[in-house]
């Protein structure tokens, strides 16, 4: 058993050894920075050996594109570089609407600005929407996190404020879906000035971990033990282990995928897309496996920090009603900051993806909470 | 959530001996709330959801279901092997439970409203099934339902001449997709009643429709599916699906009208409310059933000595009769045979022992089964045969077509070779020339071929005559590229037109 996972352990590490490391920094301009570089350092020893996984950043941009083919709003699409040379990729919706507080969309963990393919044409019917790749998700760069919970949110948390000070935005109103929802209420914490009105959609990492695993049901010992050889991968090693196979075990376990966005495609792009995302070098994978406890739960969770936050964020938590996510989390909040103005919204026959799961009912809501902002 | 004029549905999700745990949901439904079943456009369910659905719609006790389910899960682990023993006919326990608990007329209070996910056989394709005629036809689509090829069985049951198998392999829960069905299931995951596990994972995995979280509970739920624990875990199983109904119509506001404005005073403070209605439940029980609830505060007793493992509180506000069967179900035998049997070296020794038992239990239970196979056995048999012509019928077609392509291939490489070759060659018979080596194996396969060849396309002709004149072009590649080929093929072609004449001598 220790032979096999270590085998498993080499075959994750493999893509990361041969993911082209970030360029170097620079303001370049943005017609370029849409071009991949070519990776160099190892990258030449493993470039020619086929790769045990079927991806490549141009595969990513491949479904990446295909995703946001329907879109018929005005967008433009580039690279924003941040300190240490990282660079954010970032979607911009009717930039030319300033007047208003534009929406920056944070997706969650595992995504990608494809996610808010259903929600994008309407968002930005009467205001400025941002979407970017998370740092270390999608195409964004994908850095080393720090191993420490506290730093690597830290790490996130500033390259959404460098990103920020590059667009220029004074104010914007934050929307995060699972881990984006995490690192939204981290960056109101810490940059409150810049934030006008807070969404939490779906937001992970909340409650505390609970000590009274006592009244859960007993579970063998055989499957605790293989939770425990489990537990120091990666979330998705998996899919990186499967390599030729990884995107049919993406399309047998999750076809609800495809059915979400059955009204856009009918073909499997949103899965391609989502397994071009999590199957390059795991970096934001490898920090949100830093941040959690097992299993599934926050190291740092949020509910004990969001008493500091300052009062006159209004805060807005959307959940699904299906969710296995605890829609508590919501009604805690409001009694954490009695004083503030934090609402929270279920919508029916949703899961985790609200947004895609019943996207005119999310749109309609985000809408709604946007317009009573300015 | 109920819309009252888009009205709702109710899905029951599959899940094998966890059905205890829709037995659990239904009763609170029904007791809190009977209008959501009573007002319900339809009540969907696969496999045991589909049981309880029927048994919730048809009329038949749930109580007496549990007892059922108890009772199958108890007789599935008596043996050394589980479900897995030979002897364990679980679709007939099903049967004949279906048969003693549904009414009469349950075809009629189900018709419309029960819809029961299948798997055809032939396609693989889900079927919805809404109406039904009788009482049987009701028990037959519950049982094709809940059939797991090869754990139930390995001839699938026939509902209206048509096969199938279990719905979940196709969908485990019919119409989760839209907003005004209450989805219920005993997999930690996204459904509205379901266990909340002790998890904040998001990742989770979607088997035909039903959502799983990836968790620990969720992995030990799925072996329990097929595998049943103890009676007394499935009872705390049946329990929380009674606990999770609660929180559901809690949480949504709908509580029965009449004790939801009996209690508009407490509504702020669920807990007491929570007390109230069992306080309300207890008080009507004890009306209508004083002896039985004597009865069990006897049993609750003995059972508080035996340290009763479930929550004290739901337990006692699950309704008398569930709670009575879930006792009856905990019972350890007490006989001495019982006692003797549980014994570490007993059981060592039953064991080691099974070489030698098992085939001679082996033998008695296929017997039985062959007895009790006696009436449907004409028409399984008829269908095993179409099966396997229908397989060999594939293969042949398909290594035919293998064969044929390549063999076509040989012959576009001797066409090629024939540019070069004698053209007093076409003079030979119709057939030899088209293999330039004349081995009389070769003269064998090429007449079997090209006679079975035309046996098709003759099959064709009157079916399709364009497939018939695409054939012939495919069958003739290049046939205007040069003159010799057009020489070559033209005695290619008298080739297939003595064919059919030599059919029919033949």
């Amino acid at each position: 058993m220790a032979g096999a996972a270590a085998v498993a352990l080499s075959l994750s590490a493999l893509p990361s050894a041969a993911a082209p490391p970030p360029p170097a920094a620079g303001c370049r301009p943005a017609a370029m920075a849409e071009e991949e570089t070519a990776s160099d350092g190892l990258g030449w020893l493993f470039s020619w050996l086929p790769a045990w996984c079927p991806t490549s950043l141009l595969h990513l941009k491949e479904a990446e594109d295909k995703m946001l083919k329907c879109i018929t709003s005005t967008y433009n699409k580039r690279y924003v570089y941040i300190a240490n040379g990282n660079k954010i990729w970032t979607l911009t919706f009717s930039p030319d609407l300033t007047r208003k507080t534009p929406l920056v969309l944070l997706h969650g963990f595992g995504g990608g600005v494809g996610m808010w393919a259903l929600n994008f044409e309407e968002l930005c019917e009467n205001r400025t929407v941002h979407a970017f790749d998370l740092l270390g998700f999608g195409r964004s760069s994908r850095p080393h996190f720090d191993a420490d919970a506290r730093e690597a949110e830290n790490q996130f948390v500033e390259s959404i404020e460098q990103w920020r000070k590059e667009m220029g935005l004074e104010k914007m109103i934050l929307l995060g879906h699972n881990l984006g929802g995490f690192l939204a209420a981290a960056y109101s914490l810490k940059y409150p000035s810049r934030v006008k009105h807070l969404i939490l959609v779906e937001p992970w990492g909340f409650p505390e971990r609970p000590d009274n695993a006592e009244h859960e049901r007993p579970i063998p010992i055989w499957i605790k033990a293989l939770g425990a050889i489990l537990s120091p991968f990666n979330p998705l090693a998996g899919l990186r282990i499967a390599g030729p196979f990884g995107l049919s075990l993406v399309q047998r376990l999750r076809p609800d995928f495809k059915r979400k966005y059955a009204s856009m495609f009918d073909d499997n792009t949103v899965t391609e897309y989502i397994y071009h995302c999590n199957v390059q070098s795991p970096s934001g994978e490898t920090a949100f496996k830093n941040m959690t406890i097992p299993y599934g739960w926050a190291k740092r969770p949020m509910l004990q920090r969001i008493p500091q936050m300052d009062q006159d964020i209004p805060i807005t938590v959307v959940y699904g009603a299906r969710s296995c996510i605890d829609g508590n989390s919501g009604s805690t909040i409001q009694s954490l900051r009695p004083n503030s103005y934090v609402k929270t919204i279920a919508i029916l026959g949703a899961g985790h993806y609200v947004y895609a799961d019943q996207p005119e009912d999310f749109n309609q809501r985000v809408k709604d909470i946007c317009d009573s902002v300015d | 959530m109920l819309d009252r004029e888009r009205g709702w549905s109710v899905s029951f999700a599959g899940c094998g001996f966890l059905g205890v745990y829709h037995i659990g949901a239904a009763t609170c439904l029904q007791e809190h709330a009977p209008h959501i079943i009573r007002d319900a456009r339809h009540i969907y369910g696969a496999s045991a959801g589909a049981l309880a659905g029927a048994v919730l719609v048809g009329g038949g006790s749930l109580a007496e279901a549990c007892a059922d389910v108890l009772a199958l899960a108890k007789e599935a682990r008596k043996r050394n092997l589980g479900p897995l023993h030979p002897s364990f006919n679980v679709i007939k326990i099903i049967r004949d439970g279906l048969m003693r608990n549904l009414p009469e007329n349950t075809h009629q209070l189900s018709s419309g409203r029960l819809c029961i996910s299948l798997t055809r056989v032939s396609d693989g394709k889900n079927t919805l099934i809404s109406n039904f005629n009788s009482k049987e036809e009701v028990v037959q689509a519950l049982i094709c339902s809940s059939f797991v090829p090869i754990y139930c069985g390995l001839i699938p049951p026939s509902f209206r001449g048509v096969r199938y198998v279990d719905g979940g392999i196709s969908d485990n829960l019919p119409q989760y997709e839209s907003k005004n069905t209450i989805t219920v299931s005993p997999f930690a995951g996204e459904c509205d009643i379901c266990p909340k596990g002790n998890s904040a994972n998001f990742h989770e995995m979607n088997l035909t429709n039903t959502s799983i979280q990836l968790s620990l509970g969720n992995l030990y739920r799925l072996t329990q599916a097929l595998f049943p624990p103890e009676p007394k875990v499935l009872g705390e199983i049946c329990e929380q699906g009674y606990s999770d109904a609660f929180k559901f119509l809690k949480e949504n506001g709908i509580l029965n009208d009449s004790i939801y404005v009996s209690l508009s005073f407490t509504k702020r403070n669920p807990h007491e409310a929570m007390q109230h209605v069992g306080y309300m439940k207890k008080k009507n029980s004890s009306e209508n059933n004083r002896v039985e609830t004597s009865k069990l505060e006897v049993l609750s007793n003995q059972i508080k000595q035996n340290s009763w493992p479930l929550e004290k509180s739901v337990f006692e506000s699950l309704p008398p009769r569930l709670r009575k069967a879930l006792q009856e179900a905990c019972k350890e035998p007490n006989g001495f045979y019982a006692q003797f049997s549980k014994l570490f070296p007993i059981r060592v020794i039953s064991y080691l022992m099974l070489p030698y038992t098992l085939p001679v239990e082996s033998a008695y239970s296929a017997a039985i089964r062959l007895v009790n196979w006696f009436p449907d056995m004409p028409a399984d048999v008829r269908w095993m045969q179409e099966q396997f012509c229908l397989i060999a019928g594939t293969v042949y077609s398909q290594a035919k077509r293998r064969l044929f392509c390549t063999y076509r291939k040989d012959k576009y490489a001797s066409l090629r070779k024939c540019q070069t070759a004698p053209s007093a060659v076409e003079f030979h018979s119709s057939y030899c020339h088209l293999k330039m080596p004349h081995s009389s194996a070769d003269i064998e396969t090429w007449l079997w071929e090209s006679s079975q060849y035309m046996d098709s396309v003759l099959k064709h002709v009157s079916a399709n005559p364009k497939e018939q004149s695409d054939s012939y072009a495919n069958f003739l590649p290049n046939s205007d590229e040069s003159g010799l080929e057009i020489d070559f093929d033209s005695s290619s072609e008298t080739s297939f037109q003595t064919c059919p004449e030599l059919i029919p001598e033949n």
